[in-house]
């Protein structure tokens, strides 16, 4: 067996699994890791890209009250009041690391009815639940005008969070019912601009689906010979080979598939 | 699984989570549940039909390519 060295060199390529493959895979890795790095820098740039209408600061000008059997009433957020902010496309865009103070007015009219107001609330939704519900009871409520203040830090929900929610603020009587309410919208950004758990995590998946979509031909050579026994796109034979004994001999014992040596299998004399 | 198959649950997961994630950067406003589901599975079946079509794609181009690799593979 350790004749002349042209009988050698035959032994390592057929011992060598497939030096194609080996070439092309440090390629087409490079190639999806191109890939990934593009979508990573589209996502993040669409992450940075806020909407515009998003970023509508709140009027500060002050609204009527808005009346309600004889009552009015208005809820600020941080002096501005929350009515402008009543659609999606008008949301104020705070921080949800910094502290929100709201104050609830209600006024109540001479002539009106007496309403005693016990309770201002103000609730966070999302995917239709209430993720946040923040109260302000007071102790001694008394019929008549007055205002409570509320002040709220969504911290919690800034490291979890962000986007566009929506508010509900409402007024309760001493016996629970609701009195009033409204709903506005905000956009909370995370502590940073980014640090919000929720976002990274469906980035990390985007990225990681987007990768195995890119992928998912490999699949297609997974399962398609089980079909029949001979497989239909198995490749001929090399010319190589003499009159090609058998097929069932011919893959186990070397590469047979693109034959990138000269002498595949000329026997080993 | 063949690659089609393979694309169609990548697209749906995609779709899927796409939609969250524009809420999460402020495209979509997903406070009430109703507009959400409808949004969820919008994205769900386009996800799954443009991930089944990129699937089938490349699994054909991925055969064209390596028709001699795969049946080795599957011996």
């Amino acid at each position: 067996m350790h004749g002349p060295g042209s009988t050698a060199e035959p032994w390592v390529l057929i011992g060598s699994p497939r030096p194609k493959r080996m070439r092309s895979a440090p390629y087409r890795s490079r190639r999806v890791g191109l890939l990934a790095a593009v979508v990573v820098v589209a996502v993040v740039a669409l992450l940075v890209s806020v909407p515009v209408p998003a970023r509508a600061s709140p009027s500060v000008a002050p609204v009527a009250p808005q009346s309600s059997g004889g009552v009015g009433y208005t809820v600020t957020w941080n002096n501005a009041d929350v009515s402008s902010a009543s659609s999606a496309s008008s949301a104020m865009s705070i921080d949800l690391s910094q502290t929100a103070n709201l104050v609830y007015y209600y006024n109540v009219s001479l002539t009106g009815p007496s309403v005693t107001i016990s309770d201002a609330r103000l609730q966070m939704y999302y995917l239709g639940f209430a993720v946040s519900t923040r109260d302000q009871v007071l102790t001694n409520p008394t019929p008549g005008s007055g205002h409570i203040p509320l002040s709220w830090t969504p911290v919690s929900i800034g490291y979890l969070l962000e986007g566009v929610y929506r508010l509900t603020a409402s007024f309760l009587a001493p016996n629970g019912t609701t009195m009033w309410s409204e709903n506005f919208y905000v956009r909370g950004t995370a502590p940073f601009g980014f640090v919000a758990l929720l976002p990274i995590v469906l980035l990390i998946i985007i990225v990681y689906e987007v990768y195995g979509l890119v992928r998912s031909g490999r699949y297609a050579g997974i399962g398609r010979p089980a079909e029949g026994g001979a497989p239909p796109s198995t490749p001929p034979p090399q010319p190589s080979g003499e009159s090609a004994p058998s097929e069932e001999t011919s893959p186990p014992a070397g590469p047979p598939d693109e034959g990138g040596g000269s002498p595949p299998s000329g026997g080993s004399s | 699984m063949s690659a089609a198959s393979h694309g169609a649950g990548c697209g749906v997961v995609l779709g899927i989570v796409l939609v969250v994630f524009l809420q999460q950067v402020g495209y979509l406003d997903l406070s009430d549940l109703v507009p959400t589901l409808e949004y969820l599975i919008v994205g769900a079946v386009i996800g799954g039909v443009l991930g089944t079509l990129i699937g089938w794609a490349l699994g054909r181009n991925y055969l064209a390519r390596h028709a001699a690799d795969a049946a080795a593979s599957a011996k």
